[in-house]
Order: C-alpha cells, then sequence, then structure tokens
C-alpha cells in the first residue's frame, strides 16, 4: 500500500480532485478500516499534525487531524484537563481517526463520547472542498452540526483535517473496585443499581468470566468501578459506594484494586487478532453475550460497549444481524470493516449525495 | 392557502383540529420572537404520528410549506408561520411512552414539556437534564429542533448530548430512525442524531424521541456573590475556571437585570453591580470538599456580599430570580430583544465593555444575564416599540453585538438558533461556500424547501410584521425567556 502524506490542506484537496477513489487513514492503527479499499489512493493524515490553539481557561483545544493521541493528552495533562470522552489506542492512534472511528474509552461513562465533545471541524470533502463546520466556542448552535455528523462516519463523507474539542479539568486522584457476581444478571442488576443511585463513577466496566474457569468456583463476573475526585473525600467515598453495593447488590467478593491506566483499558487484554466494537444497550447484554460466550470481551461504559476477539467474523456478523447491532472492526483481515446490521440510511444517503456526489471517499 | 391541501387535510382531521379561522389562528401568529408575527394559512392539530407523517407527505406533494410548533417559545422567531403555510401543531403528541429507569433512558413523543419528563423520572431518583428557562412549557421537539440549552449546560452538555435515538419524518416524507437506547447510540456510522438535532425544523420533524435521564445530584452547593462592578464577576468565574472546579452552573446577572428580577419575583438579591451565582453539584462528600475551595476563591475575588443557599427553598429562590430575569425586564421596557451570542469566555469582560459603550452610542438601555460558566451572553435590549423606529435601532445594536461576538472568536448563537431573527447574520459566521453546502444539503432533504421555509439562510421570503409587547402568555407569567 502507498500512502500519500499531504502536507498541508491545499495538497489534500489536490489530492482528492486528481484521484477517482480515496481512503483516508491516520497512522494505520485500525488495521481492519483499511483492508478492502482496493483500487483507493491511501491518504495518510500523519503530516497535517500539532497542536494549533489551546486555551486551558475556555476548556478548547484545536489540533489538526493527523495529531497523535498520545500527544495531545500530554498536551492537556500538562494543564491539569482531558478530554473526558478518553480516546482509545492512544500509543498508536491519531486523534482525527479516533473521531472517524467514535472510539471512547471507559471513562466515557462519566461525561459522555466523542460526540459530546467535539465542537467543530475544518474538513475537506470528496469534491475538493474545504471548510469548516461546528464552532471553536463550547457553546454554538449555527448551522446545520455537520461536526457530530463526521462521529463515526470513517471517512466516507469527508476527510477531516483539523478538529475543535471541549476539554474538562481533570481530577486528581482514583479509587478502584471489583464487585464479584456469580452470575451475569445479578451484575447486570448491581449497573442498574448504580444508574438509579446518586454514586458518580468515573468508569464501569464488566468483565466476564475467564473462558478456562468457566464453571469454576473463580469463574465470576467482575464489575469494576472508579471512582475519582479528591483525595480527602476518596476514601469517605469507597466506604458509602462499597457498603451500598454490597447492601443492594449482594455480590460475592468485593475487592480493592490498584488503580492504573491499563486496569482502565479496556483493550489491554484483548490481543487476539479480529478486534471488534460494538455499541448495545445493557438490556440487551444477556442475549448477546449467550451469543458470543467463547469470544474473550469486556463490557464497557455502563454495558452500553462491548469490545470482543472473534476467530469467527461471519458467526460474530450472524450474530450482531440477529440481535440487530453493528459492530465495527478494527484489527484484522476482513472484508467489511462493519460488519451486523446494515448502516444504510436516508438520511445520511443525502449527505453522501452532497458532500462526496462522486462516491470519491471510500 | 392551497384550497386541495385543505380538501385533503378535511379527510382525515375533524373541525376541531384543522383551524382556518383567524380567531382561531391569532394564537400561532407569532412565539417568543414577539417583535414579528404571519398569519399561517392553516394550522393542524395532529394527535398521533400517522397524522403528522400524512400531514408532511401531502405538503411535499402539493409544495406547502409547514412549521412544526411545540408551544412556540423560540427565541429566534423558529416557529414563526410561513405566510399561507401550514402550522402542524405538536402539543396533543405529548406522551411519555416509556421510562426505563434501570438503563436510565425515557422515550417520549415531540409535544411532551421538557419539565414533564423531569417529573415523570424524579420518582427514580432521575431528571432530564438541559433546563432551558421555558422548561415549563417548552417541548422536547422544538428543544431538539433548536439544540436548546440552559444555565446548567456546562458540565452536561445541550438536547444535543441528552437525544440518543429518534424516528423522524424528513421534509420529503420518507420515514427513518437512528440512534439507539444505548448511550454509545449505533456505536459506528455517521452521527445522525448529531445532525438532526438544531437543524431548525429544516429537515423534517422528530416523531418519536429517546433521551437519555441522570441521577439526581445527591448534593447541590449554590453561591451567590455580589459585586460593585461586572469586570470583577467575571474575573471571578476565570478564576474558579483555573482553580479545576467544574460548576453545574455559572451565572452572572448586571445592575439592570437584577434591579428586574427584584421587582417581579422578590428574590432578595443584593443591591450590586453584579451578581455570580454559582453552583455545584454531585455526590455530597465531594461537593463539600469542593465548596470549601469554592468559597475560598469567592473571598478572594472582590465579593462585598455572599450568600449560601441554606435549604432547597433558598436554591429555588436564588434560581427564581436568575430563571425569570427574562420576563421580568418586561417590567422596565415595554418591549425588549434577546440576544444570544457566545464569546470565549476569557474575552466577557472585553465584551461586557463593548456592549455598554454600544448602549451610549445608541441611546438604549441594555441588561445583562448570561451563563458566564460557558460565554453566552443574553443581553437585553429596552425599546418602545411604540416610537418610531425604535424596533430598527434596537435591531441594529442587536447586529453589533452579534458582529463583536464573531469577530472575539464567538459564535451568533449559543442556544436560541438562528431562525428567522439572524438568519441576515449566518454569513457573518460561515463563508458563502460553507453556507452553498448548508443549503445543499436541505435541498437534498427538502428539494421543494418546505420545512420552516424562510428560516436560518438569509434572504429567506417569509415576510413578518413588526409588532409590539409582550406574548400574552408572557405577559401573564406562563413563559419566559431565555
Amino acid at each position: 500500500m502507498t500512502i500519500s502524506a499531504p502536507a498541508t490542506v491545499d495538497e489534500l484537496q489536490t489530492l482528492i480532485r486528481d484521484s477517482e477513489r480515496i481512503h483516508v487513514i491516520g497512522k494505520g492503527s485500525k488495521t481492519a478500516l483499511h483492508g478492502n479499499v482496493n483500487g483507493a489512493a491511501t491518504v495518510g493524515l500523519s503530516e497535517i499534525s500539532g497542536i494549533i490553539e489551546y486555551q486551558p481557561a475556555e476548556y478548547t483545544v484545536t489540533v489538526r487531524a493527523g495529531t497523535a493521541v498520545h500527544d495531545l493528552s500530554a498536551a492537556l495533562d500538562d494543564e491539569g484537563q482531558y478530554l473526558p470522552f478518553d480516546p482509545l489506542l492512544p500509543a498508536a492512534a491519531t486523534i482525527g481517526g479516533v473521531v472517524a472511528a467514535n472510539l471512547s474509552g471507559s471513562r466515557r461513562f462519566r461525561y459522555g463520547g466523542v460526540r459530546d465533545f467535539i465542537l467543530g471541524a475544518e474538513v475537506v470533502d470528496g469534491a475538493g472542498r474545504a471548510f469548516r463546520v461546528g464552532g471553536k466556542v463550547v457553546k454554538n448552535s449555527a448551522g446545520f452540526d455537520l461536526s457530530k455528523f463526521l462521529v463515526g462516519s470513517l471517512g466516507r463523507y469527508a476527510i477531516m483535517t483539523e478538529l475543535t474539542f471541549k476539554v474538562f479539568p481533570d481530577v486528581p486522584r482514583f479509587r478502584s473496585l471489583a464487585f464479584h457476581y456469580e452470575q451475569l444478571e445479578d451484575a447486570l442488576s448491581a449497573i442498574y443499581f448504580i444508574n438509579q443511585s446518586p454514586y458518580e463513577l468515573d468508569a464501569l466496566d464488566l468483565v466476564p468470566p475467564p473462558l478456562m474457569n468457566r464453571g469454576k468456583k473463580d469463574g465470576c463476573w467482575k464489575l469494576l468501578a472508579r471512582l475519582a475526585g479528591f483525595d480527602e473525600t476518596l476514601p469517605q467515598r469507597v466506604e458509602r459506594f462499597s457498603a451500598a453495593m454490597t447492601g443492594e447488590t449482594a455480590p460475592i467478593q468485593v475487592k480493592p484494586l490498584e488503580d492504573s491506566a491499563s486496569l482502565w483499558d479496556p483493550l489491554a487484554g484483548l490481543a487476539g487478532a479480529c478486534l471488534v466494537k460494538v455499541a448495545l444497550s445493557p438490556k440487551q447484554v444477556p442475549r448477546f453475550d449467550e451469543m458470543v460466550s467463547r469470544s474473550p470481551r469486556r463490557y464497557g461504559v455502563g454495558g452500553n460497549i462491548v469490545w470482543l476477539e472473534t476467530e469467527d467474523i461471519k458467526q460474530l456478523d450472524a450474530a450482531l444481524k440477529s440481535c440487530e447491532l453493528t459492530g465495527l472492526c478494527l484489527r484484522g483481515v476482513v472484508e467489511s470493516a462493519v460488519i451486523g446490521a446494515p448502516l444504510e440510511n436516508v438520511l445520511a444517503a443525502r449527505v453522501k449525495q452532497v458532500l462526496d456526489p462522486q462516491n470519491k471517499l471510500v | 392557502m392551497n384550497r386541495a391541501l385543505l380538501a385533503a387535510l378535511e379527510n382525515i382531521y375533524p373541525a376541531d383540529r384543522l383551524l382556518t379561522r383567524d380567531v382561531e389562528l391569532l394564537p400561532y401568529e407569532s412565539d417568543a420572537l414577539t417583535a414579528f408575527s404571519a398569519k399561517p394559512g392553516a394550522v393542524v392539530l395532529p394527535v398521533d404520528e400517522a397524522e403528522i407523517i400524512y400531514t408532511v407527505r401531502l405538503c411535499h406533494e402539493m409544495a406547502v410549506p409547514f412549521v412544526a410548533r411545540g408551544s412556540g417559545t423560540s427565541l429566534s422567531g423558529g416557529s414563526l408561520p410561513i405566510p399561507e403555510g401550514l402550522t402542524i401543531g405538536l402539543n396533543r403528541l405529548n406522551r411519555i411512552k416509556k421510562i426505563d429507569p434501570q438503563q436510565r433512558i425515557a422515550v417520549v413523543e415531540p409535544g411532551v414539556i421538557n419539565l414533564h419528563i423531569t417529573e415523570a423520572a424524579q420518582p427514580y431518583g432521575l431528571y432530564y437534564a438541559p433546563d432551558p428557562s421555558s422548561q415549563s412549557i417548552c417541548t422536547i421537539g422544538g428543544n431538539i429542533a433548536f439544540n436548546s440549552g440552559g444555565a446548567h449546560c456546562l458540565k452536561y452538555g445541550m438536547t444535543s448530548n441528552h437525544v440518543l435515538g429518534m424516528k423522524v419524518v424528513l421534509a420529503d416524507g420518507a420515514v427513518t430512525q437512528f440512534g439507539s437506547e444505548s448511550i454509545e447510540g449505533v456505536g459506528v456510522g455517521p452521527d445522525l442524531v448529531g445532525l438532526f438535532v438544531g437543524s431548525e425544523g429544516l429537515f423534517g420533524i422528530a416523531l418519536e424521541i429517546t433521551v437519555r435521564l441522570m441521577p439526581q445530584p445527591e448534593l447541590y452547593r449554590t453561591v451567590l456573590a455580589a459585586y460593585d462592578d461586572l469586570g470583577r464577576a467575571g474575573d471571578a468565574v476565570s478564576m474558579v475556571v483555573a482553580s479545576g472546579l467544574l460548576p453545574g452552573a455559572m451565572e452572572i446577572m448586571d445592575r439592570l437585570a437584577i434591579k428586574a428580577a427584584e421587582a417581579s419575583v422578590n428574590a432578595g438579591y443584593p443591591d450590586a453591580e453584579a451578581l455570580l451565582i454559582v453552583e455545584l453539584e454531585g455526590e455530597a462528600p465531594q461537593v463539600n470538599a469542593e465548596f470549601e475551595q469554592l468559597r475560598r476563591i469567592i473571598d478572594a475575588s472582590g465579593a462585598f456580599e455572599s450568600r449560601v443557599a441554606k435549604s432547597e427553598a433558598e436554591r429555588t429562590r436564588i434560581w427564581k430570580g436568575r430563571k425569570g430575569a427574562f420576563s421580568a425586564v418586561g417590567r422596565l421596557s415595554p418591549d425588549y430583544i434577546v440576544q444570544d451570542g457566545v464569546v470565549p469566555r476569557s474575552r466577557l469582560g472585553e465584551a461586557l465593555l463593548e456592549i455598554n459603550a454600544l448602549k451610549a452610542k445608541y441611546s438604549l438601555d441594555v441588561a445583562n444575564v448570561f451563563h458566564a460558566g460557558d460565554g453566552n451572553l443574553h443581553p437585553l435590549i429596552l425599546y418602545d416599540g411604540r416610537e418610531d423606529g425604535a424596533l430598527e435601532k434596537a435591531e441594529a445594536l442587536a447586529g453589533e453585538i452579534l458582529a463583536l461576538c464573531v469577530n472575539l472568536g464567538g459564535s451568533i448563537t449559543g442556544e436560541h438558533g438562528i431562525g428567522m431573527e439572524k438568519r441576515d447574520y449566518l454569513p457573518a459566521m460561515f463563508s458563502e461556500e460553507e453556507i452553498d453546502i448548508m443549503q445543499a444539503l436541505r435541498l437534498a432533504i427538502d428539494p421543494k424547501e418546505i420545512a420552516n421555509r424562510g428560516k436560518m439562510f438569509p434572504g429567506g421570503e417569509a415576510p413578518a410584521l413588526a409588532r409590539q409587547g409582550m406574548h400574552p402568555l408572557e405577559r401573564a407569567g406562563v413563559i419566559s425567556r431565555e
């Protein structure tokens, strides 16, 4: 695969105008997205990178799309701030890729996902036009909100070259706990309890029993909960939360955990060849989980996302279709990165017709 | 009015839900942007989504423009009728179809009143977060069209951030669904919910909406601080932000707005040049610790008086003055225009100085109320519509304020939308090409330009008549503007 890496928006525009089909990548960390694009010129955005404007006092940051997530997060961290949607794959991904594939991490639980923190973007569409969508301030309702539209759009409507996000002050300290349950149903009941409680968790993930231990005594479901806040308040909050969970949800065990970035990286234990993201609602979990019980997986964001490995993409595709869910393959060699229930939608098609009338962006 | 359309509407709407007589149309002639009014050709009041779909398809077929309307609280004239067009009143689609507290979601029809969702969710310890000041009367359908905000948007966002899924009828009659019951939506694919919310009724009508609910905070701590200088109140906001605190709301009112609020709801505000309201919310131990930090900041910020709400009743009283400030200004002046510009927070002081200078230039009074946390200004320009040229003068001043917001790097609207009122200012924010692209998008969805024709885009046809005075409901204290 030859990758052209334009250094400027002008060069990108020229490339698009001169090509019949274009496939855009950041740094290519999500390999499954770049499989079946035969014949398309591949454009990498790694040269269009760097922070353009960061104003901590405004809670806003404007950054070029090819900027490494790692670099952006480090710059925010220097000012005690963060991207509350918690971008995934911080080691390898570009921020544009995170937006295009809509990849929020576990901390999304507290304040929201990519869509909730994107404020605006500069894009080049399939006709080679460069223009701005959305705004640069934390609140703006002028014009159609195409910046939200681009979240999850996989580079098929317009190529983002610059992004503006809302950022928040980060909390100084964390405490993590695991609540163990024998059955999935018990763990889900605990999530429902938390959902209606005033306890404000920074993250809430559900880890199924290890495959080799299924049916054994230690083969339990682990609900991982993280609290964030001031040092002086955390002990009291952890105690209150634990007591409430113990009283209301009857875990078989409660374990304090050492908090770390890898504990809260939902992909940390998923090293298999083919990695898939699926959004679902907590109440869809039991039925879906039965179908994927042999796949290593982790439920993130209070049971609203599942990350799973599969060796049999066809079987997963069928399972997703029967649950009317759509999956996105991030890693692996696949015919199509989007599997399960198809994404076709009349409104999306109308937008495509305007932004990419010649169907150049694939 | 198109006779063939009327005849077709008569086939499904009984006479009490198809309004055509002048006296019946009168209440629909304007919304909360009272400076404008227009007479619709007819008003229909559907009771279910099938009637809405049928009506939109008829309008499309016969190329008759329509506007969907909830309670008519738009401050940008978003629900102003299209002369000789059809107004589709959605208030009767007011069912809350489902509350699922376990998943923290509600499924509602477009005519459901914003506050009613919170009331239905309250028994489960949940609430619906976006809180426009008109929340006791405005509908969720209107909130979606204009991506409504409120005083508590800084932390949890606007309407768009609280809609998970919807079923809509597009302007050409196509019916489609997007999003899901998951807070992550469909997970992949363009965010269609995000595109539809805030499209000002130009894409079509939301038929059914899935919203996310939030757990009620365990504790609120609300502080009211009084300053003898508006700039100092603005500096206090910067100090709070710099400290790393993330309050649920930060609001500022200036002297004139305070005076109006006092006259209207007797909130017991101190006599001051500026008042700052800061509200912390969340888990009790954390909020109490944050509150100590906030208190130190307020003490150091030069406030000559600060009060802490000691009970829910005191908190309500503080907010009542703030939320009623707009309609309260109606007591000081026969007419006023509300603006909704946004500036980067750090340039609030500059913006206020400029607005003061403009006040002098135009010899008009301006009361300032703003969501200081997100830089969203609501200057209220006072004028007397009975005076020749007064409205035009007020509008010219409003235009200068909008230009100022754009020049400072902000936006012409934070939460009210472009609507009828600011359509001529859209080019101040977007280039010709950007507007062309948005227009092409609209045409791809609505080739006959029938959905809310004359709004958002500059130079639209919808003529409007100047008039004066408050909305009758506003005068009666039922609705308020924000």
